[in-house]
């Protein structure tokens, strides 16, 4: 029942101790597969609008919104090691806090709405992570999966008997997002829109993990113990990131609600938690690339399959999911990534530094 | 006064489901230190086959029997292929369940349509004391649950098996070194904790109906409730379901029962918070 011991942390992963092993030097001409990767990811990523056809392009629209939700879980998951079973609470609250906006004061201006989601998730995530993470004792990682799995599913079972809310069927009809006069409807323009904020976001988580943050957080997920006996403040680091996570969750949720055009109950609850579990542990969690191959994946397939399949689409995807913990439990991204590029390099390398000295 | 006692029976009544529910969530967790996510849809599929048996036109009785036993088996094969791969790392262990049970649960949505069936209750109409009605069906509940509980009990506390059981949980190492099968008695405790959810889920389908989320809910509400007793005990578990059954009955009396779903849940997480070892702390079957 503690969460300190290295067992039940997430899969192991090796530092890289650059610096201090001469071996390293060896590797250092190796290629890298995780730049190339992202390149191509980002080129395919930018091209697909111009060869699929517009209706995919929508459809690839929703896919990239929800990588940007699987990063908010991989960033707490992968890295930090909470087991957020309701992230969902906070991409479904800022859903629903664009919606009401724009529906009861009529603000649909991008440069409103979305800084509002992201901060409605922001402090959501902050007030529960100030819960189930901050205290005396430190908590457990069931107690904080079952925390959060009970924030998702209340704020579901509430938005569904609120009347103001919309009850079972949400808030429909949102007005299009505005950028100063222009209106930003589905298709190409949109899908740039949320490609550029996901591209944004995925540097910045990128920069964040690799810096001294990155490192204490690391080494948190691998070792709590030892790192609260270096003086880190492991709660205090777990809530940061937690509350980071939840704004991108909440941006990520504000994006959906006006692109799909309405928001409804579903988005807060356990369905769409468990999505996002499932895109990043099917990609592999503890690497954002990861979390953004599997949504890519996993909507690819069902968008695929789903149309001749549709009945048992969900129990192949419960099959697969359950195939890949039990065999790759690193994700479907460890069959092209290595370990040692799976964490990255923190600090300068070898030659650097022999470059840098006089 | 007659209103008191129609509600104190359905408190009790309802504090019984819940015991049932998390009897075997409870053994599972305490036992073999395991949160099993698939456990609400194990009672899912009890419900299934209780509505299967009837919809082929045999007594619903008949199901209701062979609902545990086809959970349990069910239950034994999957530890025996998948679950003990995850005794290691029990948080991978909770991912792994939560797989199975996503793929129990779509199955059974695929299988019913999505639809909400009903099935009878076997023993219907009610039992008048005075000129109260109670609802016969929520008594046999009762009694079974209580015979279930003493049942259980007794297995784990008097038996060879239950012996065998509790010495697997203490000291691994040396119960095998004791000549202890401890794969099989882990098997046979899932299979077990398994059975007693399909049994859970037969009862009470006459009174929710099946639906494909049924076992969401009941997931939710047995780990609060083991939390709130405390895991690694046999009475803990059993303490926190009838307080949160307790509760998850009376306050739909005094407040919409919508907020009084999510009050139950958000006080048991508050009241975790601040007591991390549940209601009864300690480990092992008190004789």
């Amino acid at each position: 029942m503690s969460s300190t011991g290295t067992g039940i942390q997430p899969p192991p992963r090796v530092i890289e101790a650059a610096r201090s092993l001469p071996l390293a030097s060896a590797f250092a001409g190796r290629t890298k597969v995780l730049p190339i990767l992202e390149l191509a990811l980002l080129i395919a990523a930018s091209i697909a609008p111009l060869v699929l056809r517009d209706y995919i392009t929508v459809y690839a629209t929703r896919v990239l919104i929800l990588c940007l939700f699987a990063l908010s879980f991989d960033l707490v998951w992968g890295y930090a090691g909470i087991l957020s079973l309701g992230q969902s609470l906070f991409f479904g609250m800022a859903g629903y806090g664009v919606a009401l906006l724009s529906r009861d004061f009529g603000v649909g201006s991008i440069f409103a709405v979305l800084p509002a989601g992201a901060l409605i998730g922001f402090v959501a995530a902050l007030l529960l992570a100030g819960f189930l993470l901050l205290g005396r004792h430190p908590s457990s990682v069931v107690f904080v999966s079952l925390g959060t799995m009970t924030g998702a599913y209340a704020a579901d079972r509430l938005a569904r008997g609120s009347h103001y809310l919309g009850g079972q069927n949400g808030i429909p009809s949102i007005q299009p997002m505005t950028i100063g006069s222009h209106e930003l409807s589905e298709g190409p323009g949109f899908y740039y829109l949320v490609l550029a904020i996901l591209v944004l976001i995925y540097l910045l988580s990128r920069f964040l993990l690799r810096s001294q943050f990155g490192l204490a957080l690391a080494g948190l997920r691998e070792n709590e113990q030892r790192i609260a006996f270096f003086g880190y403040k492991v709660q205090h680091l777990k809530a940061i990131i937690f509350a980071i996570s939840g704004a991108i969750a909440g941006t990520s949720g504000s994006l959906y609600a006006f692109h799909e055009g309405f928001v409804w109950p579903n988005m807060l609850g356990v369905v769409m938690s468990t999505q996002v579990v499932l895109y990043v542990l099917f990609g592999g969690s503890g690497t954002l690339i990861g979390a953004v191959v599997g949504t890519a994946i996993v909507e690819g397939l069902s968008f695929w399959l789903s149309d001749n399949y549709r009945d048992i689409w969900p129990i192949i995807l419960g099959v697969l999911l359950l195939l890949v913990i039990l065999f790759r439990p690193l994700g479907l991204i460890s069959l092209v990534l290595g370990e040692r590029e799976r964490v990255g390099r923190f600090g300068p390398s070898l030659k650097e530094k022999r470059n840098a000295a006089p | 006064m007659n209103t008191l006692l129609i509600a104190m029976f359905e408190i009790l009544s309802f504090g019984a489901i819940v015991v049932l529910v998390v009897l075997g969530l409870g053994i599972i967790a305490s036992m073999m230190g395991i949160f099993n996510f698939a456990q609400g849809e194990f009672v899912l599929l009890g419900a299934y086959v209780t509505y299967l048996v009837h919809s082929l036109g045999l007594p619903v009785p008949l199901g209701m029997l062979v609902a545990p036993v086809a959970v349990g088996a069910l239950g034994f094969v999957l530890e025996k292929v998948v679950v003990r791969r995850f005794y290691a790392a029990p948080i991978v262990a909770m991912l792994g369940t939560y797989a199975l049970g996503l793929i129990i649960r779509e199955a059974v949505r695929g299988l019913t349509g999505g639809l909400y069936l009903s099935v009878p209750e076997p023993i219907s109409g009610s039992i008048t004391i005075g000129s109260l009605h109670f609802a016969a069906w929520r008594g046999v509940i009762v009694i079974i649950t209580l015979l279930v509980m003493a049942a259980s009990h007794a297995l784990l506390a008097y038996t060879s098996f239950g012996l065998r059981v509790r010495a697997s949980l203490e000291n691994p190492q040396l119960a095998r070194a004791s000549g202890i099968s401890t794969g099989m008695i882990y098997s046979v405790t899932f299979a077990f904790g398994a059975a007693l959810a399909g049994l859970a889920g037969a009862l009470i389908v006459p009174v929710f109906s099946l639906f494909a989320d049924l076992g969401i809910r009941f997931l939710i509400q047995g780990f609060v409730a083991v939390m709130v007793g405390g895991v690694g005990s046999f009475a803990g578990p059993v303490a926190g379901a009838s307080v949160i059954g307790t509760f998850s009955a009376w306050l739909p009396w005094l407040m919409s029962p919508v907020i009084a779903d999510v009050l139950v849940f958000v006080l048991a997480i508050i009241f975790i918070k601040f007591r991390p070892q549940g209601l009864i702390s300690g480990r092992g079957v008190n004789r």
